[in-house]
């Protein structure tokens, strides 16, 4: 009871603070300017795209629909979004250390770690909330402006096409590898935010370490081809393998268990730090 | 004595005379017994053709279902259904609920470019076997330059009229290999299919670009995928309603996004 108790207290403190409703403008903004453009422009872009494919086949059936825009979407949003979840969970301990409040919180007669599990939940909340929004937006409203038919995808080694009946779990799947690619930012973030005294640090860390693991991830040099599979920049984007034929379970489900690895090592380290965190200075 | 001599080597001679003719007169009867056969069923390729052209003829429309199997390198579809629609003289449309990619010729492109017989050459080539079924491969010509077929060659079943084979070699898409088997189809006396393969030439296609970049894929291919630049698709028809008067409507609606 008490757990719940500070779980809707926390979640009061993330909806007061205006930084949290950055990341939920971001996303519905870049959607909303995609989703535009792509109505007025999109069909003479995608024809231009797709000019080879035309050359070699007579297509039939509507390549440019709302599947493809979300999944275009994802593909965009994706890798940005850790960003805006940084700027909340990182603020969630070293913003109490900033304003001093929290002296006041750790004098209540509750564990420090029900503390810190109540403001990792109350995260972990918001984060299901923003990729909620992301997915309501991004298929939902994809789908009522530009129809729903099978998706194309294409990839550096082939298209694949998949049925329109054989989408919506993948779609789900794919939110749900991204709930959990961006939890894993957020509990990272949490966890330098339990080191510092403030907010602006964990949230500058965390974006570096994003930028610098996405380029090292994205660079086909031969020196990072053992480095890669250590970072988990390089897990957190498994959610296109869901959009495969066949799908590629084992790679998935190890991705997914690597992103969990990650998660309990961070939030171990931020327990066993935050329950020993010297708070009177 | 010398009377009997003589009398026995003109018996001789007689015999030998006789035997001779005998021999010519097998010779001859065998020549035109081979010859016979030939002569009666002598078409030239342009009569085969135009055999085959005729069965076809009678179908002046159908529709039926079709079942696609894709086997396109570097691109992978999952099988689908739908319906085949057909109508005369070369009308072809494929409806499904999905995204299916199709040579840029319909699949009677063939029988429609040989149905002026004066528009092309033909030639035999020899004839060859296409499973237990003897065919006759007639390779045909067009006589016009800018006509976008460059080439074609065909192997038909002479004894039903049907094309089993045909390889069109074309200016815009390629070439072309269409393979047809007609099974226990009672529609064999349409010159209509039970399942059609038809390959592809995919040595110019390119995958595009998408809209964002593609971070940790790389090339994954499996034996099992078709030679590099041959693309493989096969549509399996059933349940024909032949000459049932299809709409014109069916082949208006707009197909290609």
């Amino acid at each position: 009871m008490m757990l719940l108790t500070l779980i809707r207290l926390e979640i009061y403190k993330i909806i007061t603070k205006p930084r949290s409703f950055i990341g939920f403008a971001a996303v519905t903004g870049v959607i909303f300017v995609i989703q535009f453009a792509l109505y007025i422009d999109g069909k003479t872009y995608w024809d231009f795209l797709i000019q080879s494919l035309k050359d070699t086949f007579e297509i039939q059936g509507v390549i440019f629909n709302g599947n493809l825009v979300c999944f275009i979407i994802l593909q965009m949003l994706l890798m940005q979004l850790p960003l805006m979840i940084a700027l909340v969970m990182g603020d969630l301990v070293s913003g109490e250390a900033a304003t001093g409040t929290i002296r006041l919180l750790v004098t209540k007669p509750v564990s420090r770690a029900r503390i810190l599990l109540s403001k990792y939940i109350a995260g972990c909340i918001y984060i299901v909330l923003m990729v909620a929004w992301l997915g309501l937006l991004a298929l939902g409203l994809s789908v009522l402006l530009f129809g729903h038919q099978d998706l194309v995808v294409m990839k550096n080694d082939g298209i694949t096409i998949i049925r329109d009946a054989d989408l919506l779990w993948r779609f789900f799947g794919a939110f749900i590898i991204a709930t959990l690619s961006l939890t894993l930012v957020g509990t990272f973030s949490m966890m330098l935010s339990c080191f510092t005294d403030n907010s602006i640090g964990p949230i500058i860390i965390t974006m570096a370490v994003i930028i610098l693991f996405t380029i090292v991830g994205t660079i086909d040099i031969p020196v990072f081809d053992k480095v890669k599979p250590f970072l988990f920049t390089t897990h957190m984007i498994v959610w296109r393998n869901l959009f495969d034929n066949p799908v590629p379970k084992h790679q998935i489900l190890q991705s997914v268990g690597i992103l969990l690895a990650h998660i309990a090592a961070f939030l171990g380290i931020s327990f066993y730090h935050f329950t020993r965190k010297d708070i009177q200075n | 004595m010398v009377f009997s001599i003589k009398y026995l080597e003109n018996a001789k001679y007689k015999k030998r005379n006789k035997m001779k003719s005998t021999i010519k007169r097998s010779f001859l009867v065998g020549f035109l017994a081979l010859l016979i056969p030939v002569g009666a069923s002598a078409q030239s390729p342009k009569q085969i053709l135009a055999a085959v052209n005729q069965k076809f003829m009678k179908v002046n429309d159908y529709s039926a279902n079709i079942h696609l199997v894709f086997n396109l390198p570097s691109v992978t579809i999952q099988p689908i259904d739908g319906k085949v629609y057909f109508k005369k003289p070369a009308k072809f449309r494929i409806k499904t609920k999905g995204i299916i990619f199709l040579p840029k010729q319909n699949p009677y492109y063939s029988l429609a470019a040989l149905s002026d017989t004066n528009s092309y050459t033909a030639f035999t080539t020899g004839e060859e076997k296409i499973g237990s079924t003897g065919v006759i491969v007639i390779k045909v010509s067009p006589n016009a330059d800018d006509n976008d077929l460059i080439l074609g060659k065909f192997w038909i079943d002479k004894a039903n009229s049907i094309v089993l084979k045909s390889q069109l070699t074309t200016r815009s898409s390629g070439t072309i290999q269409t393979e047809s088997s007609y099974g226990a189809n009672a529609n064999v006396a349409y010159a209509l299919p039970d399942k059609m393969t038809l390959s592809v030439d995919m040595t110019k296609f390119k995958i595009p670009k998408m809209v964002s970049a593609d971070i940790n894929s790389k090339p994954s291919h499996s034996d099992n995928e078709p030679r590099k630049g041959t693309g493989v698709i096969t549509l399996s028809y059933s349940g024909y309603a032949i000459n049932q008067k299809v709409p014109d409507s069916v082949f208006t609606e707009e197909v290609t996004k």
